[in-house]
């Protein structure tokens, strides 16, 4: 019976629907917070990424006409505006290519933060799944650099500047400090996606414990963590705009330097009416 | 001893949150066409900022011996 | 447009290949979740940070498709339902800017051509005037001539007639002193020598007046 209050407390606190499809969560784990197994992040996964395809199929209908009438698709018409800004603006002109995956992550981390808001789990709120993201990410960084620079180039780009052949040891030292950084970046995309979304379901949790002592009522079945949802749901937002930035950011790193400087230009005011995206 | 050293990492946290949130707003207050151009760098900052701090709520509290 | 280069269709060999690996990938997720664990963690987990590789490979192949499936279902119609809206758009816009300049070039020319009817109407007007005073001048300079000859003449008459009524004056004149001359001498002195005495003292007077 306790239990059952503590989870509707919870569900309470999560502002929230009862989630049904969560079947696969066993709930518990360590440290009191719920981790998913794997059927359960699979499902959650497949859910997310259906509910974006029904609205992607709903969306498409209006995409004959001459100018975008339905709502939706003006709404992902927006985000393409928004993620385009993104890519020209820091990658540069070629930037349009890697679009269809920025705009694809961006989509599931966002509503994958949203579902989070309002269930007791989400696919990241599990360091399993940011992990998995941030190696495709960085992965996908290596073999765009490897395609830009050449694979020795790619390497050499590792060992720092050129430096006289007496100072090798040093040469060395920075190759490992690079590769140690680009296994830590792995690290830092997950863990920030993990520990906010994941934190805040914590700090939900942790702010409903506040009313137990109480004797009345009212107060100690309030939900305190409820009021944390504002503040939850700007980081949804920053949260996933972050990640693609910092996937840009090390796309830019990589391919920049060889061909286009003057492409950005063409694009440079693109930026201006926006509010959110970067303009180099 | 745990939730002290968490504090004084949410102390460290917000300053250089407050740092980073401080220079930007003097920037864009002072030059506000250049609003679109600094919102980019400071965000990336504070995520680095951000960073620190969830490492040492994961990483060193998770080890933390008592 | 050749700057909007959107990713091209990637080959169907590509895409089936990325699919058929994310589906081997989240099996091979699968199995490793449920049967491999590796050392570092259970460290990690005696940490409280529950990390699951085969979780995170079984989404990197999730993604793998995903990437592929919406970009086909979704992004790239998009797109290019965005471009060819653009490319319509300017393509609008481009056919009004032509229509206006040419409008523009009309009402330009439509000016000019009013500007020099109005200039051609001054200049006439200016020639009609310049005209009329011409016929009034040369009008006038006859009309001056004439009053001149007119006066010229009268002159010349006056003149005429005063010379001839001063000579038959100085006849009568030399004629009546004469006489008075004999009356008072009582002879005849009509002589060629007083006669002249009488016409010298005479000129001598007219001099004088």
């Amino acid at each position: 019976m306790q239990d059952l209050v503590l989870n509707a407390q919870w569900f309470l606190a999560e502002a929230t629907t009862h989630a049904a499809e969560a079947g696969g969560e066993h709930g518990g784990g360590h440290g009191g917070h719920a981790t998913l197994s794997f059927m359960g992040l699979m499902i959650y996964t497949f859910a997310i990424a259906g509910l974006i395809m029904i609205l992607m199929a709903f969306a498409k209908k209006g995409l004959k006409d001459r100018v975008f009438k339905g709502r939706l698709l003006q709404y992902f018409e927006q985000l393409h505006g928004f993620v385009e800004n993104l890519c020209v603006g820091i990658i540069g002109g070629h930037g349009r290519k890697y679009m269809p995956m920025i705009y694809t992550l961006w989509l599931m981390i966002f509503v994958s933060n949203l579902v989070a808001l309002a269930f007791p789990s989400s696919p990241t709120a599990d360091l399993s799944f940011n992990l998995g993201i941030a190696l495709l990410a960085i992965g996908y960084v290596q073999w765009e650099g490897m395609k830009a620079n050449g694979v020795f180039g790619h390497w050499k780009h590792f060992a720092g500047p050129k430096l006289p052949i007496a100072l090798i040891p040093i040469t060395l030292m920075i190759f490992v400090i690079e590769l140690i950084s680009e296994v830590m970046k792995n690290v830092s995309l997950s863990l920030r996606l993990f520990g906010n979304i994941d934190g805040g379901h914590q700090a939900a949790t942790a702010m409903n414990e506040l009313g137990k002592e109480s004797n009345l009522f009212l107060v100690k079945y309030l939900p305190f963590g409820a009021f944390l949802m504002p503040i939850k749901m700007l980081t949804c937002v920053v949260q996933a705009l972050i990640f693609c930035l910092l996937f840009c950011v090390y796309l830019s790193l990589v391919t920049h330097h060889d061909h286009d400087d003057h492409a950005d230009h063409a694009h440079g005011e693109e930026g201006g009416a926006n509010a959110h995206p970067a303009t180099t | 001893m745990l939730p002290f050293a968490l504090g004084l990492a949410a102390i460290g946290c917000g300053i250089g949150l407050g740092l980073i949130g401080f220079a930007a707003m003097n920037g864009m207050a002072r030059q506000p066409e250049a609003i679109g151009k600094l919102q980019t760098p400071m965000l990336i900052a504070l995520a680095f900022v951000e960073l620190v701090f969830l490492l040492t709520v994961f990483v060193g509290a998770g080890s933390f011996k008592p | 447009m050749s700057e909007k280069s959107y990713p091209k269709k990637s080959s169907a060999p590509m895409t089936i290949g990325m699919i058929i690996v994310g589906a081997a990938l989240m099996y091979g997720g699968m199995y490793m979740s449920s049967n491999v664990t590796l050392g570092f963690q259970e460290s990690l987990n005696e940490q409280g940070i529950l990390l699951d590789l085969g979780k995170t490979i079984a989404v990197i192949g999730v993604f793998l498709i995903l990437f592929k499936v919406l970009d086909l279902f979704f992004f790239n119609p998009l797109h290019v339902a965005i471009d060819t809206r653009t490319d319509d758009l300017e393509r609008t816009f481009g056919e009004a800017e032509s229509l206006r300049a040419e409008m523009t070039q009309m009402k330009s020319e439509y000016e000019k051509r009013l500007a020099d009817t109005e200039a051609d109407a001054r200049a006439q007007i200016q020639a009609q005037i310049k005209e009329a005073q011409d016929l009034k001048k040369s009008l006038m300079a006859d009309a001056q001539r004439q009053a001149d000859d007119y006066k010229q003449t009268a002159i010349a008459e006056i003149d005429a007639e005063k010379k001839k009524v001063m000579t038959e004056l100085r006849v009568e004149v030399t004629k009546l002193s004469l006489q008075a001359t004999e009356k008072i001498l009582g002879a005849n002195v009509d002589s060629d020598r007083n006669r002249k005495l009488i016409d010298e003292f005479l000129t001598s007077v007219e001099a004088k007046n």
